[in-house]
């Protein structure tokens, strides 16, 4: 019961930390101009051919 | 595999195209979102347009000015034209109608009007885009929307003073 209590509480952090980072990003990102929030294509690398 | 690289000569270049065509088209999708802060990440660029037979000559004539192809990949299912440059693997995707949104006219009015080298372009509202990928639905889109909505959420906080 223990274990599955620190469980919830540990996954309950995790979520509040990558809810922090995210939002810590965002809050980055808002303070450029919008035609500096650029760096968002991504592009295919590498081979695509196949091997028949 | 892929890697992210920045946008902004391609958004100099389709600016710049659109408005010496004239052709009047709202920037939708996961690039109008990345523009609105949210950091998510795209491998083409969405628009939405009036189909008209004079918007469609346009169309032919940015394809033209870009040095790329204009294809109609799912005709006629669907109302899809898409720009393709195989030098650069340039993709821009032009739908007359996307999920969510009812008019063209109340997308731009509520559409940001962003500069790229003196040409606008008119890039969707973040609200608007959360409305459509809601009503679409699709995997891809619900994946995102999480993100979406903190943007639009932390952008209200800031306050910003963006159209």
């Amino acid at each position: 019961m223990k274990k599955r209590k620190q469980g919830v509480a540990k996954r309950e952090a995790l979520r509040r930390e990558s809810d922090r980072v995210l939002r810590d990003r965002i809050r980055r990102l808002l303070e450029k101009p919008p035609d500096e929030r650029t760096h968002f294509l991504r592009k295919r690398v590498g081979f695509t051919a196949s091997c028949l | 595999m892929s890697y992210c690289m920045d946008a902004r000569p391609i958004l100099f270049t389709l600016a710049r195209v659109l408005d010496e065509e004239g052709l009047e088209a709202v920037m939708i999708g996961n690039a109008a979102a990345a523009l609105h802060g949210a950091p998510v990440t795209t491998l083409d660029f969405d628009f939405l347009f009036r189909k008209t037979p004079g918007n469609l000559r346009k169309l032919k004539g940015v394809a033209k000015s870009l040095g790329a192809m204009l294809l109609k990949p799912y005709y006629p299912v669907s109302d899809l034209f898409r720009i393709e440059r195989d030098e650069d693997s340039l993709h821009v995707d032009f739908m007359s109608r996307i999920d969510g949104v009812r008019s063209l006219a109340a997308l731009r009015s509520r559409a940001s009007r962003i500069d790229f080298g003196g040409h606008v372009l008119l890039v969707a509202d973040l609200a608007d885009i959360i409305k459509s990928k809601t009503a679409a639905g699709r995997p891809r889109d619900r994946a995102v929307l999480e993100i979406l909505e903190k943007a639009l959420d932390e952008k209200k906080k800031a306050g910003s003073g963006e159209a």
